[in-house]
């Protein structure tokens, strides 16, 4: 190590090695990736984000919103349930099955399952488990389905349904994950947070909206104006220590309605074939189908 | 004002040098353990340079683990079929034989609407096709595969083409194949593929 | 500038020949005559110091402005925990834009600043050579400096990229990167034209260096803002960017300076050459694999990859702890020395001993110490930050912050200060005007530091914990933070003002020493005006 060509070779081969390793090879394995379709639900993934929205990512990262807010939802594993959603006419067959799957439930607690259905019979277990209760069900006549839940502590908290893939973020650019959470995470806040009243009132008056919430206020992002011959449909309902003077309304600017279209577009929770999960019922697209529901 | 300070010279001890004393062995003998785990441990939650496989998964097995379920097709018999059958001109890494048949890796008739996919082997297709922007031309058309295939089997076989090598696309229900059989009815001549472009994709 | 060097120093410092200067012989009282060689005179310690001048000037002082500035910036970014509404009606002020000013001041105008000036001076000081491209490194500094500049103020205006700890905007990055070409250019000449031929470890460590940041900043501008790449690859270079600039090139500078100064003020030799090629090698191999987190959405290989390599980069905490420890703590060292029948060897420790025992350099030596231990207390912070079942709960946390602030704060800022305390007055020719200020600087350094990164790393901790609870609602989570973010204000604010005593010092020395040189540049131009009317009378 006497020669400065030695030492150059040396800082030069390292480098190229974590060069190919972390910025060639992720951009030939993900740097190409295309929409894909969604497991389970017949539409693709992801689709590009409105205009409006696009400009709101924008709007995010010259506000350094990723400074306080992260984009990554952790899973830290997944589980699958059964839910019985008919026990069909041989209930003592189903019975049977039940106390043989499930041994460590009690015979009244099991007749209990039979009442109210659907009902999840078997919750958190593994998939070859999941797998034979579902079989044996169905030769004992019941109806039943499996379903994949992801878990860990960020989803329990509501933050995801599942964690986040690279398909999420395919369109962004700039890709801002953020590496803090001083503020919640947002993978998924178009889905917690989905009316934009209520986005507007909170960048307005972030207290108003979250009691100790510690996020400034970006009022710079809305206008004070005289209201015209009748009140803007957008002004915000303001209680009235904050209110703006009379015959005035406090509007959002073009930036902020930017910034909450892309809020309200955050929503990570496609089913992919690399983050699986069982949509719940309620949530599939009920498109192609006319026929009434069964419990209106 | 203070009496300036002419800037002189400040007296200076020499250059520092290193010893020669060799570095301890334990130094060593720890970088090789730790080498060695850093290989165990990538070893079990790399998933192995895997593109589908995301933290908490670990391996494509444990992503297929948890594959929702696909109404009562079974991949591991589609997969057997397919070596069986179609891998003998469409090759078993499906993708196809120069001359004898189109692949199957990333192409838009395998990946797309199960209605087209569907009545293919049914009656076979003929024709030159497309796929993926290349046009490719046969001698011989595909043969119907219909007789020799249950609702099941077909739903396998295809579910197993549209999640492999890298497809990605939601299985094939046999309950679909069983809606396309009847709907084709008696149909013997093989498709052409502005034929199957005409049929709907939902 | 240039000519007036020449006539402040003494030209019987300059001769002494290549074959007589024994690499680790002391500056002979008396000039040895020029030998006969073809070969000019290696120059002396002094006339290096003095060819180094002007840009390590430029880089040192903008350096301290840029620590104020971003002192400033730290705590309004700070205060904001304590009054959210803080200033919150300015857009250029807002937490999201402060906050990155903030690092990026740090890191782009004192960090790298610095580190470049004390690499300069290193290599013409172990090459023995005399800087020849003084102006080049100056201008180098200037549109350095400018484009920084230009870079933050693009950051405050909403042009940030998006990239943490590459917030510069586009248009700012290839002034910045001229800027360092030219500086490293005046290193690079300076190393070619080295009279030792013989590397010392630091060169290693500097030479990587130089060469390791213009890689990392062209991936980064080329595929994050001149034809970005897709998706989630951006965040992916960019961790890949941050962590190379901030874990490699801050740790191999910093290293340099660290093997340099500990033996230089110990007397000691460094312990050993080996050691320290094991910490170059570990550094460089591990190193620019961390970065990417556990929670990236990513394929599992990637943080998987930078999971195994953060791990291994204990190996370069140990090696730079044994080493740092069997040099300043093993007193066998010493023993060797006076039990040497070299008279030469031991009158030379004599004298530095009771040079070591007179402050400034002792308080260099503190500098650097203190410097030593962030750097391992850094550095298995980053390691637990990422260790697999930790990572859940430190990652996305103050923690990462509070790591991130002891590696610029606890372990780089405070080698450099104590390497621009050990430089400077050679390089200006004047000793320091206050040790008292000096010392108050470290202690307002050392204190500021804990309190920053204690809280923070407390706040992590607690935040971490009690994410894992899905019961607990954020926001009592985030209000739970708020004493300990509290706290850290006040840290800030302690560096802040140790961060005045330094540029105070700074700006204080280089006026005496204009102040002089103006005062003796006048009595030369005068002399012939004056001295006629004195024979006279």
């Amino acid at each position: 190590m006497n020669h400065g060509p030695v030492i150059f070779l040396a800082a030069f081969l390292a480098l190229t090695a974590s060069w190919f390793g972390f910025v060639l090879m992720p951009d030939i394995q993900v740097g190409g990736l295309q929409q894909t379709n969604m497991v389970g639900v017949a539409a693709t993934y992801p689709v590009e984000r409105p205009g409006l929205a696009r400009e709101g990512l924008d709007v995010y990262r010259a506000n350094g919103c990723a400074s306080c807010h992260s984009q990554q939802v952790r899973q830290s594993g997944t589980v699958c349930n059964v839910v019985m959603t008919d026990a069909g006419t041989n209930r003592v067959a189903v019975i049977d099955v039940l106390t043989q799957e499930l041994p460590d439930t009690s015979r009244s607690e099991i007749e209990q399952m039979l009442v109210g259905l659907p009902k999840t019979v078997l919750k958190g277990s593994d998939r070859p488990k999941a797998n034979r209760m579902v079989r044996a069900l169905k030769s004992s006549g019941a109806k039943s389905s499996l379903s994949i839940v992801p878990v860990g502590p960020d989803i329990a908290r509501g933050w995801g349904k599942r964690q986040t893939v690279a398909e999420d973020f395919l369109y962004d650019d700039p890709v801002m994950l953020g590496s803090q959470r001083i503020g919640p995470d947002l993978a998924n806040v178009g889905l917690r947070e989905p009316d934009a009243r209520w986005e507007y009132l909170h960048l307005y008056a972030p207290r108003l909206e979250v009691k100790g919430s510690i996020m400034p206020p970006f009022r710079y992002l809305f206008d004070e104006r005289k209201i015209g011959q009748a009140p803007s449909p957008d002004a915000l309902a303001l209680p009235p220590d904050l209110a703006p003077p009379h015959g005035y309304e406090i509007v959002p600017t073009r930036k902020a309605q930017g910034l909450v279209a892309y809020l309200l577009s955050l929503q990570a929770t496609a089913p992919l074939f690399n983050a699986p999960l069982t949509v719940p019922p309620s949530a599939e697209p009920t498109a192609q189908t006319n026929a009434p529901s069964k419990n209106p | 004002m203070p009496e300036p300070i002419q800037p002189t010279p400040i007296a200076e001890t020499g250059e520092p040098q290193a010893s020669q004393l060799a570095m301890p062995v334990w130094l060593l003998v720890l970088m090789f353990l730790l080498l060695y785990w850093g290989m165990v441990y990538f070893d079990q939650h790399s998933g192995w340079f895997n593109t589908e496989v995301y933290v908490p998964y670990y391996s494509l097995a444990e992503v297929q683990e948890f594959q929702p379920p696909t109404g009562g097709v079974d991949l591991q018999r589609g997969k057997a079929l397919f070596d069986n059958v179609c891998a003998l001109c469409h090759n078993p890494d499906g993708m196809g034989k120069p001359g004898q048949a189109p692949p199957f890796v990333g192409s838009e008739w395998v990946v797309g609407p199960p209605s087209r996919l569907i009545r293919i082997p049914l009656v076979g297709l003929t024709g030159p096709v497309s796929v993926k922007g290349q046009v490719f031309t046969f001698a011989a058309s595909m043969p119907p595969m219909g007789a020799s295939f249950s609702n099941d089997d077909l739903a396998a076989v295809l579910s197993y083409m549209r999640q492999s090598w890298g497809n990605k696309a939601p299985p094939v229900t046999s309950d679909e194949v069983k809606a396309v059989r009847a709907q084709i009815g008696n149909r013997a001549q093989p498709w052409t593929p502005q034929e199957l472009m005409q049929i709907p994709a939902k | 500038m240039v000519s007036s060097q020449t006539t402040t120093q003494s030209p019987s410092v300059q001769s002494q020949s290549a074959a007589t200067m024994a690499p680790n012989s002391p500056v002979p009282s008396a000039a040895v005559p020029a030998a006969t060689d073809t070969q000019p005179p290696v120059p002396s310690p002094s006339e290096i110091d003095f060819s180094c001048r002007l840009p390590l000037l430029v880089l040192f002082l903008s350096g301290a402005v840029w620590l104020l500035i971003a002192s400033a910036f730290a705590l309004i970014g700070s205060i904001k925990f304590h009054a959210p509404d803080f200033l919150a009606g300015t857009p250029w002020l807002t937490y999201g834009r402060v906050r990155p000013a903030f690092i990026d001041s740090l890191l782009y105008g004192f960090c790298i600043q610095a580190g470049l000036g004390v690499s300069l001076w290193l290599l013409a000081r172990l090459g023995q050579t005399r800087l020849n491209r003084r102006w080049a490194v100056t201008a180098g500094a200037a549109v350095w400096n400018l484009g920084l500049t230009i870079g933050v103020v693009g950051i405050l205006w909403g042009d940030s990229s998006g990239f943490a700890g590459f917030e510069i905007p586009r248009y700012a990055i290839p002034l910045m990167f001229m800027g360092y070409v030219m500086l490293a250019f005046g290193s690079v000449v300076v190393f070619n034209q080295r009279r030792r031929r013989e590397l010392f470890v630091s060169e290693w460590f500097l030479l990587a260096a130089l060469f390791w940041f213009p890689w990392i900043l062209s991936t980064a501008a080329l595929l994050l803002d001149a034809s970005p790449v897709r998706g989630v690859v951006q965040a992916i270079i960019s961790w890949w960017y941050s962590s190379n600039l901030q874990t490699v090139w801050l740790g191999l500078v910093g290293l340099a300076a660290v093997f340099y100064m500990l033996p230089k003020l110990l007397a000691r030799p460094l312990h050993t050459r080996y050691l320290a090629l094991f910490t170059f090698w570990t550094l460089i191999l591990f190193g620019t694999w961390t970065g990417v987190p556990a929670s990236a959405p990513v394929p599992a290989w990637i943080p998987a990859l930078s999971t195994a390599a953060t791990v291994l980069t204990l190996l370069t905490i140990i090696a730079v702890a044994v080493s740092f420890y069997q040099t300043a703590c093993d007193r066998s060292a010493d023993a060797l020395v006076r039990s040497s029948d070299q008279p030469a060897v031991k009158a030379q420790a004599r004298t530095r001993t009771s040079a070591l025992l007179s402050s400034p350099e002792r308080l260099a030596l503190w500098f650097v110490t203190w410097g030593v231990l962030g750097f391992i207390v850094a550095g298995v912070m980053r390691v637990l930050s990422t260790l697999p079942g930790l990572s859940e709960t430190l990652g996305l946390t103050w923690f990462t912050p509070a790591q991130s602030m002891l590696n610029l704060y606890g372990f780089f800022s405070l080698v450099m200060f104590g390497a621009i305390y050990h430089i400077l007055p050679g390089v200006i020719g004047i000793q320091f005007p206050s040790t008292r200020r000096v010392r108050a600087h470290f202690w307002l350094a050392l204190s500021g530091i804990a309190l920053v990164v204690l809280p923070l790393a407390g706040a992590g901790i607690l935040e971490g914990v009690e994410l894992q609870n899905p019961a607990r609602a954020f926001v009592e989570i985030s209000s739970a933070t708020l004493p300990f973010l509290r706290v850290s204000t006040l840290g800030d604010l302690v560096i802040a003002a140790g961060h005045v005593l330094f540029s105070w010092t700074l700006a204080e020395l280089v006026l005496k020493c204009y102040r002089a040189r103006a005062v003796s540049a006048y009595k030369t131009a005068t002399a012939d005006l004056f001295h006629p009317v004195e024979v006279k009378s």
